[in-house]
């Protein structure tokens, strides 16, 4: 039950390269960049580590560059910082507008873009004291062989709950990896596994460099429910990007976290194309999203009510856009 | 008309507000613990089951560990009420429930005390766990207390006044069922105790987070066999208690176990996880209400059954489940009510005393209910309650006596300050306003421990510096009680507060006094520091009027010169003064106390006490919310309150706890609520235990009402607790406004409001096809 920390290394390198070398010298190791995340999950003793490697003074990190083509946002971009950011709420208003419900404002100065986008997931049954999980006998995320919240299954079904994630997958992101063998850029949704265990696809060393964004004409936005209007992760989240050209819809994605283990892409939208934002479109926006998220009982907050509040949120956020 | 409006008085700042504010306050954790040993607790990993056996041999091995204790290291229960002591400090044969003490280690650092833990080898063997009241009471249970059947721990039945003649003589007779979730104080500090033991002279002093100075003193004793002389219990800063506090916890005594067992100083911190766990918080409530109207809103009859989760001890649950019932009235006039209360164990931690202790739940329900009737007849939301006002001073049917009353006022002011008459019935959509009404004690009359000592006692001391110090034992845990005492003495010895110092909470200094729950310290210990400065000044008075040459009736005293007659040529100083009164006698030391007159210590029935008071605070309040009909989010838009305090002693600290009450109300109204998977809390931290934040608390207007109490320092009553009530019935009332959906649960989460909402679709689709076919 106690809420120390373990002992560990801290490692501080300047460059990227020394970062990964660091990581690869030592089995165990975890980076570390805000560690509002990890460092709590370290508490809990759900995450250990023997080294941690901060980023923070990575050169190169922590900088957003725009261009014509699009804006490169940097891992080590705090949260605050990218809030704040004067072409980031003038170009991409909807990353912003993420940026700023994220948490409480102690966390946005120091949390990190990467950060947000490597949250580890979370259940009500993985993100308790020693001493819980020992007394409940662990679980498949953490030590133990059973999921409690679909104890048949064989699948962890912890849940994602970033919230840059779906803005980005909106906006039609890429993220840049470095790794042992060189940098790699994948888009972004490459970056996730709907496996509450392991949803991330990086591989031993890898880390998530940047986050690059396409110019983009469509409108975005995002808008997410939760308990309260602070603090809290999302119950739900919901980003749209809406492009409509004589009154009908020419683009549109639609990506939501806080339901699955990953952040994702809303399937099968293309069936909008052509149409214009109606009752009947908001009604098969509202059916689409029913049908693929999958909540579980992974929050205290009723599953199903994750569900409808996703497609409500969903609903809302095209109608809006479309300012119908 | 007793009662004046908003006092315009300004308040006084907290004598211990720069200190805190500054940082310099030291609670319990920040104590200099040089030398001390980090004492832990290992707890029950399940709900309900016998030990079989306990080993402590590896753990006792291991390098760095100094002292281990366990149940068999303590045969006395300890608990609150003397007539419910069935807890002991750690479980002896038996656990039940996740998270009881079974075994603490004493050792030179925390990671060894947590290594010690692991190697305490335990052995169960598990017996069914019940986790909800009606599984507990299911025929074939097994019993958690072989004493008591059925795992009731204790059953009310109360009837007052003709319960059927009343409910014939209704024009509307209405019953519902209302759940209230179980909640936590979730006090910013958490617990801690820093006990120390001297093995030369066998001295325990302990250092403690505690509400209740005396009784944790009184239980020391009793479980470590003392005798009460060889301790002494020093509060220091406390960082919010709620009634979190206000009985001795198992943490305190297994510390001062550790102590004596180490023979040295043992520091105990617990988790935030700990914390909760530790709880004593208000229990899961189920209400069935039923009530008879006339068609002008008057009340006919009240019968209400209350079933409340108790968990798996004692603790305050007598009290809790007869405040239940004895809350019911003192506030409106109602001919005829019933009453049947269960209080049920379960294999859960135990809940307790919390702000509102008792009356919250059912004054929900009640005036919830009062709402949907007063819908259903046509009637204002105001009006039924003015139908309905008590006369003071009057006596309730269960005894409760009733000597100053403002409700009237309090109605009057939110009504007006909300522009209720011109803004209800026309909100826009998804908007509402609802009110409710709520009272509270000025603590209990009768005190738990009986005694036939005064309800407060306290200690002034004047000497050669001109400064009074007040010794009280009255518990400051930041509701401003010791500020309190301080204008009490300032004012009538009509000097400067910069004057006064007040020294709480320490049972080697501080006299006796019995905490601070109830609300009773403004009540009780107001009046006794009035006693004392009384005393006092009669002192300086005739030390005066010898030094002037005057009769002592001939003194007046007025700013702290002293003369003889009104605007009397010779004068003098306070300072003089004291010189004069010290002469011959040295240092000065009066005391003052107060004592409950019996006629107002409850009715003679069973459980009568419970409820008895001195005076009762009132309260009304508007609230006015929005709700997203697509999401079920409830958001607080104002909220308007009015207190009836009597006299507001400090209308600055009356306020804060004003806004302090809405506030707690609106946590357990809207978010607030422990919840537990198989009998482990899964709301055991600040992220997952949902307090209200900043961005949900609305605008609060608060307003002071004073009805001059005849009794009451200066005509004060208690002003921490009486509005917190009225608030979640406030909030269902202006939800059932916005949207037309009503509430039967309690907190308002977007889960529970969005299915509310889906349920009440179906059955209006549902109607409207029937009325089609």
């Amino acid at each position: 039950m106690s809420a120390r920390l373990s002992e560990f290394q801290l490692v501080q390198p300047a460059r990227i390269e020394d970062a990964i070398a660091a990581f690869v010298a030592k089995p165990g190791a975890r980076y570390v960049a805000g560690g509002t995340d990890l460092l709590v999950n370290m508490r809990r003793g759900i995450v250990s580590a023997d080294r941690l490697i901060d980023l923070s003074g990575v050169a190169g990190w922590g900088s957003i560059d725009a261009d014509a083509e699009g804006m490169t946002i940097g891992a080590g971009v705090t949260i605050a910082a990218l809030a704040r950011d004067p072409i980031v709420i003038s170009r991409y208003p909807a990353v912003a507008q993420a940026a700023t419900s994220i948490a409480g404002p102690g966390h946005r100065n120091v949390a990190t873009v990467g950060g947000n986008l490597c949250l580890d997931t979370r259940c009500i049954y993985y993100n308790q004291s020693e001493w819980w999980r020992k007394s409940n006998d662990y679980c498949l995320k953490n030590r133990g062989d059973t999921c409690h919240v679909a104890p048949q299954g064989k699948r962890c079904h912890a849940a994602f709950s970033g919230d840059l994630a779906p803005v980005f997958l909106a906006l039609g992101a890429s993220a840049e990896i470095a790794g042992v063998d060189g940098r790699r850029r994948v888009p972004l949704s490459d970056l996730y596994v709907e496996d509450g265990r392991a949803h991330l696809s990086l591989k031993p060393g890898e880390l998530v460099a940047s986050v690059h964004l396409p110019a983009v004409l469509a409108a975005c936005a995002y808008e997410k429910v939760r308990a309260r209007g602070a603090i809290d992760y999302p119950l739900a989240g919901v980003a749209v990007a809406l492009m409509i050209a004589g009154g009908k819809i020419v683009m549109l994605r639609i990506a939501l976290t806080g339901t699955n283990s990953r952040p994702f892409l809303l399937a099968d939208v293309d069936q909008f194309i052509g149409k214009s934002v109606d009752d009947a479109m908001l009604h098969g926006v509202d059916r689409l999203v029913q049908r693929q998220v999958q909540p579980m009982r992974t929050t205290l907050a009723a599953a199903h009510y994750r569900r409808l509040a996703a497609a409500a949120v969903a609903r809302r956020v095209v109608r809006r856009l479309a300012g119908a | 008309m007793t009662a004046a409006f908003a006092s315009s008085r300004p308040g006084v700042p907290l004598i211990d507000g720069i200190d805190k504010v500054l940082g310099r306050a030291r609670y319990t954790a920040d104590l200099d613990r040089a030398g001390a040993l980090v004492g832990r607790i290992l707890r029950s990993p399940i709900a309900h089951g016998e030990i079989v056996r306990i080993d402590t041999a590896r753990a006792r091995a291991l390098d760095g560990v100094i002292a281990i204790v366990t149940g068999a290291d303590c045969d006395k229960t300890y608990g609150v009420l003397p007539i419910a002591m069935n807890e002991y400090p750690m479980a002896r044969d038996r656990v039940r429930y996740c998270g009881e003490p079974i075994a603490a280690v004493a050792a030179v650092d925390e990671e060894t005390a947590q290594r010690a833990l692991d190697l305490i080898d335990v052995e169960f063997r598990a017996l069914p766990a019940y986790f909800i009241s009606k599984d507990a009471r299911a025929p074939d249970a097994v019993l958690l207390h072989a004493n008591k059947p059925g795992n009731v721990e204790r059953e009310v039945h109360h009837d007052f006044g003709d319960i059927e003649a009343g409910f014939a003589a209704a024009d509307l007779v209405r019953e519902h069922r209302v759940s209230c979730a179980e909640i936590n104080h979730a006090q910013i500090e958490p617990h801690a105790c820093l006990a120390d033991f001297d093995p030369v002279t066998g001295r325990l002093t302990v250092q403690d987070v505690s509400q209740v100075v005396y009784y944790l003193h009184l239980m020391l004793a009793r479980c470590l066999d003392m005798d009460e002389s060889q301790i002494r219990v020093i509060k220091p800063f406390v960082g919010g208690g709620f009634g979190a506090r206000v009985e001795v916890l198992n943490f305190e005594i297994v510390t001062a176990l550790l102590a004596r067992a180490a023979g040295g100083r043992v520091f105990m911190q617990l988790t935030r996880e700990e914390t909760f766990i530790t709880h004593r918080a208000r229990p899961q409530t189920d209400v069935v209400l039923k009530l008879g109207m006339k068609k002008d809103g008057r009340f006919t009859a009240c019968a209400c059954e209350v079933t409340q989760r108790g968990g798996a001890y004692a603790g305050y649950g007598v009290v809790t489940i007869l405040y239940a019932g004895a809350l019911l009235q003192g506030l409106y006039d109602i001919p005829a009510v019933k009453y049947d209360g269960y209080r049920v164990y379960a294999n859960l931690p135990p809940c307790g005393a919390m702000r509102g202790h008792g009356g919250v739940n059912t004054r929900h329900a009640f005036e919830t209910l009062v709402d949907r009737m007063a819908r259903e007849l046509g009637l204002d939301p105001f009006a039924v309650r003015r139908a309905n006002l008590l006369h003071a001073p009057m006596q309730t049917m269960n005894g409760l006596m009733v000597q100053s009353y403002g409700l009237a006022e309090c109605l009057d002011v939110v009504e007006q300050a909300s522009g209720w008459k011109e803004r209800i019935g026309r909100m826009p959509p998804g908007k509402g306003l609802g009110m409710s009404c709520s009272h509270y004690v000025s603590g209990s009359a009768k005190p738990i421990h009986f005694t036939g000592e005064p309800h407060a006692v306290i200690h002034l001391k004047l000497d050669h510096d001109g400064g009074v110090t007040a010794l009280t034992g009255a518990a400051d845990i930041g509701q401003g009680s010791s500020t309190m005492v301080a204008i009490a003495v300032a004012e009538t010895l009509e000097v400067g507060i910069d004057r006064i110092r007040v020294i709480s909470s320490d049972t080697a200094v501080t006299p006796k006094d019995n905490g601070a729950y109830s609300s009773r310290i403004t009540f009780m210990v107001g009046n006794a520091a009035i006693d004392a400065a009384k005393n006092l000044k009669k002192i300086l008075i005739a030390a005066a009027a010898k030094k002037l040459e005057a009769h002592p009736d001939e003194i007046d005293c007025a700013g702290g010169i002293f003369r003889v007659g009104r605007g009397g040529q010779a004068m003098l100083s306070f300072k003089e003064v004291v010189a004069a009164a010290l002469v011959d006698e040295g240092a000065i030391s009066v005391k003052g106390s107060f004592t409950c007159p019996v006629e107002f210590q409850g009715g003679k029935h069973r459980g009568g006490a419970v409820g008895s008071t001195m005076g009762f605070s009132y309260g009304a309040q508007v609230v006015e919310t929005s709700v997203d009909e697509a999401t079920g989010m409830v958001t607080i838009d104002k909220v308007w309150v009015a207190l009836d305090c009597g006299h507001a002693i400090n209308p600055l600290a009356v306020k804060g706890q004003i806004e302090g009450q809405v506030w707690m109300g609106m946590g357990q109204a809207l978010c607030e609520e422990t919840r537990y998977l198989d009998g482990l809390p899964a709301h055991a931290s600040f992220l997952d235990y949902k307090m209200p934040t900043i961005v949900e608390s609305p605008h609060i207007e608060a307003f002071i009402v004073e009805s001059n109490d005849p009794n009451g320092p200066f005509g004060a009553k208690e002003a921490s607790e009486g509005a917190l009530a009225g608030f979640p019935p406030a909030m269902v009332n202006a939800i059932v406004n916005a949207i037309g959906v009503e509430l039967d649960e309690i907190p308002a989460t977007p889960d529970r409001v969005l299915e509310a909402i889906v349920q009440h679709q179906r059955k209006v689709k549902l109607a409207q096809k029937k009325a089609r076919s």
